[in-house]
């Protein structure tokens, strides 16, 4: 069992070295990279221009000594060489966020820093996730086993259009549907943001609140992404269904929620866990444009932001830590999948 | 299955027939778009400000019930009246507006063209003439004297004709604003008039104390465009007033006053392109691969096959975002890679397929008859899974769709072109949304709903056809 996880880590491991070395590759041959590093040289001359101004006080002689740190510091990171060489380092400073300072994007705390703007974000984004990731399950497997257990009949067709209809939709076009139906015009819910401004003072009041505020953009993702997974839960369902022990568990009596909970869906769980993982990377791009919608201040959000204020620092992080959000929420599903598979857990 | 049969089976579903109905009505509104609009469509016109300058700005369609002010573009070629004086000469255009007093014209703009003088430049005013016999001189311009070395006749306004935005204009604010004095006392800063101009000049003030609220005065309204001329041969082309409608069109004009049918239709063979060509080169490189490893054992198979799943796992949408933020938003590049994330699924099931046919007799006969293995692999083999494909190829078609809708909608979008994407996000950044224009953000989305829909009911058409095995590997 923890052979297949290792073997399975190994390989979303290859994927995040993968898509770093793209990302640097790119950033390098585009000449991107040079300029990330002009930005970080630059933030740690005016840190040196500070401590020299102190005892140097005749301005040529404090430039011609910036000139000098210059030098040596792109000598340091090898910015006379050509980008190539720079290859490992520069997948350093991406696996740590050193990548220097925003553009014109702060943190919440007023920071420039890249690294505190995107981390500070990563929970607020995590937060929505979930909560959008964990109902959408819920939803597909109770009624996709629901539809299931009737197919052919007129709720299962409905259903199965219905899916078909979510899969088609967008969940940043549901965001603005909802925003112009139940924000706008109806002002059942407010229209963006976390809290309200200016935000309650009491703790109950602000997570209720914030409740208030995730109703909507919740609401967008799991219409937006459960129709794919009620459609696919229904199939796995039907498939077992027609399995022989399914056909002796009923002809023992059982009732028919036992058949569904002990033989059927206890059986498809591991497949229906495999096709989660493809739903989820949906969900978790539907969310970067959600949140884009509803002003949630998180990592999704920031992306939008930089891209209007060309911040190539702040995009390069995002997409590492987009990437890495993935395979950590694959490497759960993982686990999930090898708790939940007997064959896989006994070898 | 026979050829035959594929199109029975296919036609007996209902989802098949509606999804076979509506790529057709696609089809159709593409070709008839590619027919009429200029290629460079989105360069010459849609981006281009001064096409829209006239146009009513965030006006709802013309179908919208409600008080209303239809948009007028009314063209002067000649003169209604011709006053001479000796060498000089006077011209009198006249534009005759009709106010059914429901609600107030939403700007007011004037158009001169193609202006040529010999001796001094001709002078302009233009009037207003209002139902209730009052007057107000609105605007008053002179051509641009002859620069040095320019020799008669002198040519104003010929490759760009002046455009006077006239609701915007200072001079008429001034002037509206000295009218409101006069007639009703009222003291009032030219300032304050902005944006209210066409509701004083074509209103009253409402309540007896008189206030800066105006209520629309139905009648007939003569804008009268006058031109001194100083010398009898001096020649005037084009004269335009456009009184700004509050409603336009089909589906209603955006914050620049474009209209936004125009652009959406635009937007049907772009999306179609997008879909088509990157769902028929995925399906083209990933059954090709998936062929390839699944015909040859050995290395060649294990390095497709890691590949795929590196591929395959690699979150599409961060990826795509940073490689066209990189790389530029050109529609071709966003197809590209497209195609790049995307074969790596079916490179996986047609292997899974070919795994299985390889060891049927059918390919057993045919290396015993001396066919090469290229032969077998795309003669024998890709025949026999070639539905399977077919069905795979519609369903990338809305992904593709969806997956540019969202970067145009991240402001990635393709800038020498209107998508639908980008009307879209064009109508979130500007507000659309909060102020309630529901013309600008409801028909990008539902035809990038309804294009990703007709290909989905097209693929659950063909699952008969294709059943049981590739609905078990989806």
């Amino acid at each position: 069992m923890l052979r297949t996880l290792a073997f399975r880590a190994l390989g979303l491991l290859g994927v995040l070295v993968a898509v770093l070395v793209l990302v640097v590759v790119i950033l390098g041959a585009t000449g991107v990279s040079d300029r990330v590093l002009q930005a970080v040289i630059q933030e740690e001359l005016l840190g040196v221009r500070e401590q020299l101004a102190k005892t140097i006080h005749d301005p040529e002689r404090l430039e011609a000594a910036l000139q000098v740190h210059r030098q040596e510091l792109v000598r340091l990171y090898g910015l006379e060489q050509p980008w190539f060489f720079r290859l490992p380092d520069m997948i350093r400073r991406v696996l740590v966020l050193d990548l220097g300072e925003a553009r014109t994007v702060r943190s919440f705390t007023g920071s420039a820093k890249v690294s505190h703007i995107v981390l500070e974000r990563l929970p607020i984004t995590i937060a929505l996730f979930w909560g959008a990731t964990l109902i959408i399950a819920l939803t597909g497997l109770f009624l996709g086993s629901y539809v299931a257990m009737r197919s052919g009949s007129r709720v299962d067709r409905a259903v199965s259009y219905l899916s078909a209809g979510s899969y088609a939709l967008p969940a940043w076009w549901t965001a603005i549907l909802m925003i112009l139906a139940l924000g706008y015009y109806l002002r059942l819910f407010p229209t963006g943001g976390m809290f309200s401004s200016p935000p309650p003072a009491g703790g109950l009041d602000r997570s209720l609140d914030l409740l208030w505020h995730t109703v909507l953009p919740t609401l967008a993702m799991v219409l937006a992404g459960a129709g794919a997974w009620v459609y696919m839960v229904r199939t796995m369902v039907l498939n077992t269904a027609q399995e022989f022990f399914v056909t002796v568990a009923r002809a023992k009596g059982l009732r028919d929620d036992e058949v569904m909970r002990r033989y059927i869906l206890r059986a498809a769980a591991p497949p229906i866990v495999t096709n989660l993982v493809f739903g989820f990377l949906g969900i978790l791009s539907g969310g970067i444009l959600v949140e884009t919608v509803f002003r949630w201040p998180g990592m999704g959000r920031l992306y939008y932001e930089a891209i209007l204020a060309a911040d190539e620092n702040v995009i390069v992080a995002l997409t590492f830590m987009y990437t890495l959000l993935y395979l950590a929420a694959r490497f759960l599903l993982e686990i999930l999948y090898v708790m939940l598979d007997p064959r896989v857990r006994y070898t | 299955m026979p050829g035959q049969d594929v199109v029975r089976v296919f036609l007996a579903s209902a989802s098949g027939r509606l999804g076979l109905a509506l790529l057709g009505v696609l089809v159709a509104v593409s070709l008839y778009t590619l027919a009429t609009y200029p290629l460079d469509y989105g360069r010459r016109v849609w981006y281009n400000p001064k096409v829209w300058a006239d146009m009513p700005k965030n006006a709802p369609p013309a179908w919208v019930p409600g008080p209303r002010f239809p948009h007028q573009t009314i063209e002067a070629r000649d003169p209604s009246m011709v006053v001479p004086a000796g060498e000089r000469k006077s011209l009198f255009y006249q534009f005759i507006v009709y106010h059914q007093g429901a609600q107030s014209p939403s700007s007011l703009s004037l158009v001169v063209g193609d202006v040529a003088y010999h001796r001094a430049p001709p002078v302009f005013t233009l009037t207003l003439r209002r139902p209730d016999g009052r007057e107000v001189l609105l605007y008053q311009f002179t051509a641009r004297a002859p620069a040095a070395g320019e020799s008669p006749p002198f040519h104003r306004y010929g490759d760009a004709p002046l455009r006077v935005l006239l609701s915007h204009d200072e001079t008429v604010l001034t002037k509206t604003a000295r009218f409101l004095e006069q007639e009703y006392g009222l003291p009032v800063a030219p300032s304050e008039l902005r944006g209210h101009v066409e509701e004083a000049l074509f209103g009253v003030s409402s309540g007896t104390p008189a206030s800066l609220s105006f209520r629309p005065l139905a009648g007939t309204y003569q804008l009268i465009l006058a031109a001194h001329l100083q010398d009898a041969r001096d020649l005037i082309g084009e004269v335009q007033v456009v009184v700004g409608g509050t409603h336009y069109g089909l589906l209603g004009t955006d914050a620049l006053g474009r209209d936004l049918a125009q652009g959406l239709l635009f937007g049907f063979p772009v999306a179609l392109a997008i879909g088509v060509f990157t769902s028929v080169l995925t399906t083209l490189i990933g059954s090709t691969l998936g062929i390839i490893s699944g015909f040859s054992s050995g290395r060649t198979d294990t390095l497709i096959q890691r590949t795929a799943d590196v591929v395959t796992n690699i979150p599409l949408l961060p990826i795509l975002i940073f490689l066209v933020f990189i790389l530029g938003s050109r529609l071709w590049l966003v197809i590209l890679l497209l195609v790049a994330f995307g074969w790596p699924g079916l490179t996986i099931l047609t292997r899974s397929m070919v795994l299985q046919i390889r060891t049927g007799q059918l390919v057993e006969a045919t290396l015993a008859l001396g066919a090469s293995p290229s032969r077998i692999m795309f003669r024998h083999i890709a025949f026999q899974i070639a539905p399977y494909l077919l069905a795979q190829m519609v369903f990338f078609v809305p992904g593709a769709i969806l997956a540019e809708a969202a970067l145009s909608f991240l402001g990635l979008g393709d800038p020498s072109m209107p998508t639908w994407g980008q009307i879209l996000e064009q109508g979130f950044r500007t507000g659309a949304v909060y102020l309630g224009y529901w013309w600008w953000v409801l028909p990008p989305g539902l035809l990038i709903v309804g294009t990703a829909m007709t290909f989905i009911l097209i693929t659950l058409g063909l699952e008969p056809v294709v059943s049981p095995r590739l609905r078990a590997a989806r």
